[in-house]
């Protein structure tokens, strides 16, 4: 009954869907609404007007400039939103330890992953993670600088940064990798990408007038790349950091 | 071709799909979520949208099941 209910309810709702897709205009129409309205003056001088080869990178960070802004201060909210649910001791870390091992009482039932008594790794996978760290790191710093030129950008970077730092922390264990993440630089990073963000917003507020506007003189080209790297990096260095929290924080106890 | 390839890549898609929501096995599912997002990517790459297809790589494919496998490894396996 309860299948079919569910079974029903599905057939119900794909319904309508269906008929948006099959409404939705051709693929590559010339005269469907993506193509119409701004989308060819992008096209024809997005290069010049927005500063960066890679149009999509020109959309995000200059014409659709306070878009990105607000998704990565959303981003941000989602971290602060995920430590209220993930926090449980108030004081974690260190005086975690001993209550944990008081309360897990039989050690056959579940590998408890915590930081006492990691899980043996295997060595390949121990092997892979450190011999390809220095190549995961040059290429999340490459998609990271190269945004503005090639596919890619900050949050793809710091994805892949983000990514490389739970694979090392899975291998080495927290307390190594903490290093690389101190808990008193951790909440500035974690909001690098908002700072960047709010830093070039007002620096092109104070030069041009309007909130993250670019210098429109295309001899301030060197200017308008070196803004939306400063941006880049910001939200790779803060998409990593706080990927790398929410996990962190997962496994803490 | 082009087109054979995406329509192998949307089946695949399907599959993927129905297999997670079907699987009683958690860490199996989130292995085939994996799998579907890696499916997404290459679909996301052959229609033209680099950008999107490295980050469906990044976060769909890798950060996403990593979280999905802490949280299994915190409670359990096996889906009620």
């Amino acid at each position: 009954m309860k299948k079919a209910l569910v079974a029903a309810l599905l057939i119900i709702i794909s319904i309508p869907m269906l008929i948006a897709v099959a409404a939705m205009p051709p693929h590559g129409d010339a005269d469907s609404p993506v193509h119409t309205h701004v989308s060819a003056r992008y096209i024809e001088h997005g290069e010049e007007e927005a500063g960066a080869e890679n149009l999509v990178t020109g959309v995000l960070l200059n014409y659709r400039g306070l878009d990105t802004a607000g998704e990565v201060i959303v981003i941000f909210t989602a971290l602060m939103a995920a430590f209220a649910v993930l926090i449980t001791h108030p004081g974690r870390g260190e005086e975690s330890g001993p209550t944990t091992a008081a309360l897990d009482p039989e050690p056959g039932t579940e590998p408890e992953s915590d930081s006492k008594a990691p899980p043996p790794i295997s060595p390949v996978v121990s092997f892979m993670v450190r011999l390809l760290t220095p190549f995961t790191t040059l290429f999340a710093i490459y998609v990271i600088l190269n945004g503005h030129v090639t596919p890619g950008g900050g949050f793809q970077g710091g994805a892949i940064l983000g990514g490389m730092f739970i694979a090392l922390t899975i291998v080495l264990g927290e307390d190594k990798v903490r290093t690389l993440l101190p808990r008193r630089a951790a909440p500035w990073m974690q909001g690098a990408a908002v700072f960047a963000f709010v830093a070039i917003g007002v620096i092109g507020a104070a030069t041009t007038g309007y909130f993250l506007g670019y210098p429109t003189d295309a001899s301030l080209h060197l200017v308008r790349e070196l803004m939306m790297v400063v941006i880049e990096i910001g939200i790779g260095l803060g998409g990593a950091a706080i990927f790398a929290t929410i996990f962190l924080q997962m496994e803490a106890e | 071709m082009s087109l054979t390839f995406d329509i192998l890549l949307l089946l695949l898609l399907i599959v993927t799909a129905l297999a997670v929501a079907w699987t009683k096995d958690l860490l199996a599912a989130a292995i085939i979520f994996s799998s579907y997002s890696l499916m997404m990517c290459l679909l996301w790459q052959h229609r033209g949208a680099p950008d999107v297809a490295m980050t469906e790589a990044a976060v769909g494919a890798g950060i996403t099941t990593v979280l999905f496998l802490v949280a299994i490894g915190r409670t359990t396996r096996r889906e009620k």
